[in-house]
């Protein structure tokens, strides 16, 4: 028998934002390497879709609105009590805003944290329930972003979102290293999803070709993100915690 | 495995380097690097199909000399490189007011200018045909904090490191080249560091993993040199079981 370090059998693994873009792509590549898969997404058909896409069996889905940011670890409790325990988390869902500051409304700014960032304190707090997660431990992934790290005219709401992230994955790291849980966040650059073709429609071909050209590599894929965070989450990085995987293209290395 | 074509990893007779030709070897032909014949043969002996793998004797301490080396051993065998890995490394731990001009210079030496002149060498079409395609430097977390006693090690580790950035953007998109920054692991470079059970215990209270093995930075180089990292270029792949990002420690 060949070892792979990335065999998922027997593993189970909640992902939200799972009915698309980086979401979707975890998903997937998750149940390609025998993942059993905790589909989270407050889209029902993307759900449904989501589910035909996936290889293997086992797989759950819940509908469910991360907005409803208290509910979160309760809801938590009560999948891994139908669905059994979880091995790792991935908190792909994510809400986008560029907007200029002159024009804040703190109910945008509100919609943006909830999602991004509160959404990923109580899924972590949910997570670590006993009742969630496995004695032995598990691993949990945030996906962030290049904007956590550098600037970008506009992006300050999201900025914040994410490099709150990147705060919460450091001290997290800490608090749960005790009990085997290692918590990392992924970092991508612009990557093809539908989240980036909504904020292009905002920009002309100039300024599409200049974030391109910003990429050394390319405009990144969803799969490519994917791949990251099955790393972080697999034995492979069994000593890596609190550490931020940035997959950009080389977008800030420039 | 029928071409010639190999991950090229410095410093693979020992520590980080044979640990990390070894599980490479499993998917891949090695040139295996380092100054002593036979440990390299005996790094050899470990590595899947032993046969299938080459070795390159020499001192990277003499940086004028990689040049002719490298390439006669690339000829020699008829070998092209695809991968290089840079492991070697050396550690020399003493306060600032000792620091010996010569010993900075053979550090930096093989920590960073080997790295360069192997780098160079490597994107040349006439001695490597345009067949590399991934970098790799193993650097340290010395690189992104200070200890007390490392001063050189630091500021190699961090030149290293600048220079990974800057090959990323420029080699772009043929190459892609990112570096490992490992926290403290047992090698024979750091034995002077574990020699003491009492240091070993104040240690591993840092580490809130706990201590690492030379296999957890092995699995983090086969990542990045993977397609599943196609899109990484640049970057400083932390894997210190968080000893960088603990405060108290």
């Amino acid at each position: 028998m060949i070892l792979n370090p990335l065999d998922f059998s027997g593993r189970k693994v909640l992902v939200t934002g799972a009915a698309s873009g980086i979401g979707l792509a975890t998903c997937k590549l998750l149940s390609e390497l025998g993942a059993s898969v905790v589909a989270v997404d407050c889209s029902e058909t993307g759900l449904a879709n989501t589910l035909n896409s996936l290889s293997g069996t086992g797989h759950t889905s819940h509908c469910f609105d991360l907005r409803d940011v208290s509910e979160i670890p309760g809801a938590l409790v009560e999948w891994a009590q139908s669905d059994g325990k979880l091995h790792g988390l991935v908190h792909a869902a994510g809400s986008s805003l560029v907007s200029p500051t002159r024009l804040f409304s703190l109910e945008s700014y509100h919609d943006v944290m909830a999602v991004n960032t509160e959404a990923a304190l109580a899924l972590l707090c949910g997570f670590q329930n006993r009742k969630v997660c496995l004695k032995e431990g598990g691993s949990v992934v945030f996906i962030s972003s290049v904007m956590g790290l550098v600037g970008s005219a506009g992006a300050s709401v999201y900025a914040m979102s994410k490099a709150a992230l990147i705060g919460l994955t450091k001290s997290s790291a800490l608090e749960f290293a005790p009990r085997g849980i290692r918590v990392n966040c992924v970092a991508p650059g612009f990557v093809k999803t539908q989240m980036y073709e909504r904020m292009a429609l905002m920009w002309n071909d100039d300024q599409r070709r200049q974030v391109e050209l910003a990429h050394p590599l390319g405009l990144g894929e969803a799969s490519d993100i994917a791949h990251s965070v099955v790393f972080l989450l697999a034995d492979t990085s069994r000593w890596i915690t609190g550490t931020v995987l940035v997959c950009d293209g080389g977008y800030t290395a420039s | 495995m029928t071409q010639n074509i190999c991950t090229l990893i410095t410093g693979a007779s020992s520590g980080i380097g044979r640990e990390t030709a070894i599980k490479l070897s499993d998917s891949q032909r090695i040139l295996l690097h380092g100054r002593d014949l036979d440990r390299l043969e005996e790094t050899r002996q470990h590595c899947k199909n032993p046969l299938d793998h080459y070795i390159w004797a020499a001192d990277l301490g003499d940086v004028k000399q990689i040049d002719t080396s490298l390439s006669s051993a690339l000829s020699r065998n008829n070998i092209k490189i695809s991968n290089f890995v840079h492991c070697a490394g050396t550690l020399h731990i003493g306060p600032l007011r000792l620091q010996e001009h010569d010993a900075t210079i053979d550090l930096f030496n093989i920590n960073f200018f080997s790295a360069v002149e192997i780098s160079k060498l490597l994107i040349r079409k006439k001695i490597n045909s345009n067949i590399l395609h991934g970098i790799i430097f193993v650097s340290s977390t010395a690189s992104k904090f200070g200890a007390r006693g490392f001063s050189t090690y630091c500021a190699s580790k961090g030149a290293l490191d600048a220079y990974m950035r800057a090959l990323a953007v420029e080699l772009a998109p043929d190459v892609r080249v990112n570096s490992i920054l490992p926290g403290a692991v047992r090698t024979s470079m750091t034995e002077s560091i574990f020699e003491d059970v009492d240091i070993i215990n104040r240690m591993e209270d840092g580490y809130p993993l706990g201590l690492g093995k030379q296999s957890d930075i092995a699995s983090a180089v086969e990542f990045l040199l993977s397609s599943s990292a196609r899109w990484i270029t640049g970057q400083q792949l932390v894997v210190d079981g968080g000893r960088t990002v603990n405060i108290s420690g």
